[in-house]
């Protein structure tokens, strides 16, 4: 799986103190899936060519400007990534939505699991069109029933997510939705929850990557899809 | 009017799916656990079919989701007809300039949020969520909507509980449902 920083064009480097980089900093995610992507029929020799990293998904502009910055929320110093004005925009959010069904269609992925609450949004759609099952992830004592539990650290204390019982099923092979990866501690825990109980996750699916946080690093070996990337 | 009554040979298997958890969220409460029907990829892509064809083509702009069952629902309803979809929070979760409407709980109160500027005067709008039990929380999802000039064509969920008598409670603003549970 290449990490992103081999995808930057060789002009861009932090040393270039000349450019202003806009709030959003558009990488190119045309990426052929990643072996552990495929389903076992696959063989090697059949995966696409890698595309040039130059060459960006022209729906993916339009994505970028759709969502909208809010500095100091929730609290200062902080620039929070707010995705609903890129649902207010039909066409913006039925790319989004196209953006990853294409990339996971045909792909033997039975389940999706999307993250209260924002991961509510993406992930049935792309379920739906995947053809696979939504398993919720939930704040604590929110789903009724037999649930097993994560916690995970947060900057001070910790929080846990939760997963009914049954859900899903050794063997299954899943992606994991946000709408956005900062430190990655919930995606961190929320693939805890789905390997424990025996599923494969194939890949953590964002929006947004805040790459500055290197929560792609926290997921180690899992490999990370996302559309935009903000510095 | 709920498609239940209509007999769509779809509705069996929705309903089929829906599991009832006794005594969540407290003792007596018999709670109407919808993650089962989300496990169903086909009778969870039929329960979305069932609204898209009830609304699309009738001019809908906005499709408002309560948080969070509603953003389960909403979305892809949303997608299908063309609308935007617009998430009605809880307090403090919407970012930036937000309108909030207070409401009665059983014991106190609790606010629903939509975000300024989501939303145009004369614009048609469904309020979707999963369930209509008293119809509380949907009423203050209604207010909001015609605060700010928009029209409330319908309200639209999977389950209702008509013993909560909450189809009353919207002030005679249509409400369409799949399911009812007694």
């Amino acid at each position: 799986m290449l990490s992103l920083t081999t995808l930057c064009s060789p002009n861009e480097t932090a040393a270039s103190s000349s450019y202003q980089p806009p709030v959003f900093r558009l990488r190119s995610y045309n990426q052929t899936l990643p072996p552990t992507l495929c389903s076992a029929s696959d063989s090697v020799a059949n995966q696409p060519k890698m595309s040039s990293p130059d060459e960006q998904d022209p729906r993916i502009s339009k994505i970028s400007s759709a969502i909208r910055v809010i500095p100091n929320f929730p609290k200062p110093g902080i620039m929070f990534q707010d995705i609903t004005t890129l649902l207010l925009d039909t066409k913006a959010f039925r790319d989004t939505i196209d953006l990853f069904v294409e990339r996971y269609r045909g792909k033997d992925i039975s389940v999706v699991a999307g993250i209260e609450a924002r991961g509510f949004i993406f992930g049935p759609p792309i379920a739906l069109a995947i053809g696979a099952k939504f398993v919720p992830m939930r704040k604590p004592n929110k789903l009724p029933g037999e649930v097993i539990s994560e916690e995970y650290s947060l900057e001070y204390g910790t929080d846990k997510i939760e997963m009914h019982v049954g859900a899903v099923q050794a063997g299954e092979r899943s992606l994991i939705i946000d709408d956005l990866i900062a430190t990655g501690g919930t995606l961190c825990a929320a693939i805890r929850l789905l390997e424990r109980v025996g599923v494969h996750v194939v890949e953590c699916a964002c929006v947004i990557e805040l790459p500055e946080l290197k929560g792609r690093e926290r997921l180690g070996d899992k490999p990370l899809f996302v559309l935009v990337s903000s510095t | 009017m709920s498609a239940y009554r209509d007999k769509d040979p779809r509705i069996h298997g929705i309903q089929s799916k829906i599991r009832v958890v006794p005594n969540f969220p407290k003792p007596g409460i018999m709670f109407q656990d919808i993650t089962t029907l989300l496990l169903d990829p086909k009778a969870f892509k039929d329960t979305v079919d069932l609204f898209v064809e009830r609304y699309k083509g009738k001019n809908i702009s906005v499709v408002a989701g309560i948080e969070a069952r509603g953003f389960i629902f909403g979305p892809p309803i949303a997608l299908e007809i063309g609308a935007k979809f617009v998430p009605l929070r809880k307090p403090k979760k919407l970012p930036g300039r937000v309108i909030s409407e207070e409401y009665e709980l059983e014991y106190g109160r609790d606010c629903l949020e939509m975000h300024l500027g989501a939303v145009e005067p004369g614009e048609q709008a469904l309020v979707v969520d999963d369930l209509i039990a008293t119809g509380g929380t949907l009423c203050a999802a209604m207010k909001l909507l015609e605060r700010v000039g928009a029209d409330v064509v319908e309200c639209a969920c999977v389950i209702e509980l008509p013993d909560l008598k909450g189809r009353e409670r919207l002030n005679g603003k249509p409400l369409y449902v799949l399911l009812e549970s007694h």
